[in-house]
């Protein structure tokens, strides 16, 4: 791969039906996920699936890319910029930065996120993996 | 009971908790998640998690301890991925306070994390960020 190469992308619908899994899955069950009632009074307006839910397609997008190297060497370092919702549909996207030669193999850095179906950014970050 | 977020130290260790990956609990987490990348092989003689779950079960352990308050958010989260974990390991995850600041309303918490398998080789280290009102 070089820079430029871009990766695949993931693109998932989100429901409350996958946060409640989600939430069931990861012992995470902050109202914000799963009350609506609550979450109806919060800045959000209404439940927002968890980042890390949203985050594991930026994940999925790598593994589909570079296979178990993903999980031997990944690294990932993101920001939650925007929420998202129930209804939403979301993109895992991915470009390659850069490409460096280590003693353990190349290094190979992307620009990855999560964008909306409204173009919006809701994670942004760098992935990187030895391969 | 919650943590009172303004005590927290730099360095207070928050946790150390142990979990299993066994094949239920990862199959759940691919399954709400969706995960069609075929990194988890149920087939495979020795299936391995995907990383992303590992991390979501570490993070649980840290959400158990701090007792997060209602209407915290989630604002960011760095993962190392150091070996692949097959399914059915136990790993132990040790969390400590990274960064404790408030900046408006918001007070921000950093939570660093360490996963060892039962050999003791580090699998895996995070740095979670928790944003909650001040």
């Amino acid at each position: 791969m070089n820079p430029g190469t871009v990766l695949p992308t993931v693109e998932k619908h989100i429901t409350q039906e996958q946060i409640g899994k989600y939430a069931e899955a990861s012992g995470d069950f902050n109202p914000i996920h799963i009350d609506p009632a609550f979450a109806a009074k919060t800045q959000f307006g209404g439940t927002i699936a968890h980042g890390m839910m949203v985050a594991a397609n930026i994940s999925e997008m790598m593994s589909a890319a570079f296979g178990h190297a993903w999980a031997d060497s990944g690294k990932l370092k993101i920001r939650f910029r925007a929420p998202v919702r129930p209804g939403d549909t979301v993109t895992a996207f991915g470009e390659v930065k850069s490409v460096r030669e280590t003693d353990a193999g190349n290094e190979i850095t992307c620009t990855v996120g999560i964008r909306r179906q409204d173009g919006e950014n809701a994670i942004v970050g760098d992935a990187s993996v030895i391969n | 009971m919650p943590v009172d977020f303004s005590t927290l130290a730099v360095g207070y260790n928050l946790s150390r908790q142990s979990f299993t990956l066994d094949t239920d609990t990862v199959e759940r987490c691919v399954d709400a998640v969706q995960d069609r990348s075929g990194l988890y092989d149920a087939t495979a003689g020795l299936p391995i998690a995907p990383p992303m779950c590992v991390a979501a079960l570490a993070l649980r352990g840290v959400l158990d301890a701090l007792g997060i308050p209602e209407g915290a958010v989630h604002a960011g989260q760095e993962q190392d991925f150091l070996a692949a974990v097959p399914v059915g390991a136990t790993l132990e995850c040790s969390a400590t306070v990274a960064q404790n600041s408030t900046r408006g309303a918001w007070r921000f918490v950093a939570v660093n994390m360490e996963v060892h398998d039962t050999g003791h080789r580090k699998v895996m280290t995070a740095k979670c960020t928790i944003m909650t009102p001040a």
